[in-house]
């Protein structure tokens, strides 16, 4: 199946890349009953590509409406792009069937910038970071337990924090939950949309520090969305640059 | 000073919650133990003791029938109060299954039965009702019908906007992004944090149920004459307002206390869960009053 996909062809040859964006736009159209649909001036995303390798991370840099958060929601299948392909492990996200798109959910995760509003208030932490775990796999109660209590001390928290609620931690801590959940099901590719600029800089470098290390024990994969320069710095192994809906330049570290 | 000042606010206020409550589980504790506390039958007439005024036998006198008014207020609470929850909960029901269908599949569907909600909401709820009983005939099961069928319009379109703005919170996108299902995001995920402004509107819902259905009775479309109700007393009694007011003022100041508190009850919930501005502009919206 894999094999007969154009899209699992890369320009280099070889290797299948893990993320495929190709020529993707999108623009934002108010539409309405009673009135035609007008395009806007700007679009938010015109003409995108980029690849993203397995063990990589992608930084994207752009200023606030530069179209970072929309090709976010774009490359995790939320919003779909009004032409180009997005290529996930050699699947078409927006052409896939029901069950292969389930399938790639398990391997396409994220992380949010407001750690607080990305987790349900009425929820506790084991229930927070087991949500994936039921979703996808049948483990008993005392299974997901040990999971979870794994994953805590993997993210640097403890296992007793399985019993709190997002009221009762602060936000680098919560943000820490939101990358356990993230990695719960050991997923290929993380889209890390501003995933510390909301907490100070001494959190903000540990976590970035953490995620580095997750990466390389996991082999991980990252789109690292950002108007960040140091923080991206400090994770990625390339980097575009994303203005007003163009990636405009793209830089590769050693 | 400007501290302590805001401290003798907070215990006032909490006074005054406390003995709303207190005052509120007393009546519904009178409806629900009626058969045990009213000392005559609220239907027995006995024409020889007609319009008595207060005695131990009749503790709030008779009526002009000579039927215990203490009694058939009593009995009165029970039917108000059970008819009011009756209709508040199938509306939830009703209103639960629309909105949230609505809010949460969105597009098309939302539209069409926004449009419908809004093509009902623009007749005044009361006035429909009216009609509609007129055309099944009046009756507390008629009359109970057309108020579901009013008031879950107004509980499709509250529901539906909160369920639109749960539905745009990061946690739900999250949670779809862990794979979470449909059925499971309504059941986990939404309905949960829909419940505790739900509650405060049904609190206040519940006073507002009880004033329709005393206002239908009174003018004999809801529950029947001697089937004790209170709007359906105040009916009985406005023939003799000159002579005995007491006949009126009784189940009028029961309508008045009840419909207090439980607005109070509700403003205070909705207060202390900071969101009392924004229901009461959704209520006031969605009832178009």
């Amino acid at each position: 199946m894999v094999a007969n996909s154009p899209l699992s062809r890369t320009k280099d040859g070889g290797v299948m890349s893990l993320l495929i964006v190709d020529h993707v736009t999108k623009t934002y159209t108010s539409s309405h009953w009673f009135r035609a649909k007008r395009k806007e001036e700007e679009a938010a995303l015109s003409g995108v590509s980029f690849v993203v390798e397995p063990g990589m991370c992608m930084g994207i840099l752009g200023e606030s409406g530069a179209g970072k958060s929309t090709l976010g929601r774009i490359v995790l299948g939320l919003l779909p792009p009004d032409s180009g392909r997005i290529s996930f492990n050699g699947v078409d996200l927006y052409r896939a069937t029901r069950r292969e798109r389930k399938r790639l959910r398990r391997d396409l995760q994220v992380v949010f910038q407001d750690s607080y509003s990305a987790v349900n208030p009425r929820m506790s932490v084991l229930q927070i970071i087991g949500e994936p775990l039921r979703n996808f796999e049948r483990l008993s109660a005392q299974e997901e337990r040990r999971v979870v209590a794994g994953l805590l001390e993997t993210v640097g928290l403890v296992t007793d924090d399985m019993h709190k609620h997002p009221q009762q931690m602060s936000g680098g801590q919560l943000q820490r939950v939101n990358i356990a959940r993230a990695i719960a099901l050991k997923p290929k590719l993380i889209v890390l949309d501003e995933p510390v600029s909301s907490l100070d800089m001494i959190v903000q470098k540990q976590i970035l520090y953490h995620l580095k290390e997750l990466k390389e024990k996991y082999g991980l994969s990252y789109l690292f969305i950002s108007h960040d320069l140091l923080a991206v710095n400090v994770l990625s192994d390339r980097v575009a640059i994303m203005d007003k809906g163009k990636l405009e330049l793209m830089l590769k570290e050693s | 000073m400007e501290g302590l000042r805001r401290l003798g606010w907070g215990i006032r206020r909490h006074r005054l919650i406390s003995l709303c409550i207190v005052l509120l589980s007393m009546i519904v504790l009178s409806g629900l133990f009626a058969p045990q506390l009213a000392p005559n039958d609220p239907n027995f007439v006995d024409l020889i003791h007609k319009l008595e005024g207060p005695s131990t036998q009749f503790p709030l006198g008779t009526d002009q029938l000579g039927r215990c008014l203490f009694s058939r207020l009593l009995y009165g609470t029970r039917i108000s109060l059970s008819l009011a929850l009756l209709i508040v909960t199938s509306c939830l029901a009703v209103g639960l299954v629309i909105g949230s269908a609505a809010g949460y599949i969105g597009g098309k569907i939302d539209s069409l039965i926004m449009r419908i909600c809004d093509a009902i909401l623009a007749i005044p709820s009361l006035i429909l009702a009216i009609s509609l009983i007129a055309v099944w005939g009046a009756g507390w099961k008629q009359m109970a019908i057309a108020l579901i069928i009013v008031q879950s319009v107004y509980y499709a379109r509250f529901i539906r906007g909160m369920v639109r703005n749960i539905k745009q919170q990061n946690y739900v996108t999250a949670a779809r992004i862990a794979g979470t299902s449909p059925l499971r995001m309504m059941t986990r995920h939404i309905i949960p944090n829909l419940l505790p402004p739900l509650f405060i509107v049904v609190t206040l819902e519940i006073g507002w149920v009880i004033m329709d259905i005393s206002a239908l009775s009174f003018i004999g479309l809801g529950v029947q004459s001697p089937t004790p109700e209170w709007g359906a007393m105040i009916n009985d009694g406005k023939s003799l307002l000159r002579s005995h007011p007491r006949l009126m003022i009784v189940p009028g100041l029961m309508i008045f206390c009840m419909v207090a508190l439980l607005n109070l009850l509700g403003e205070f919930l909705g207060e202390r869960k900071g969101f009392t501005k924004s229901i009461r502009k959704m209520a006031k919206e969605a009832r178009g009053s």
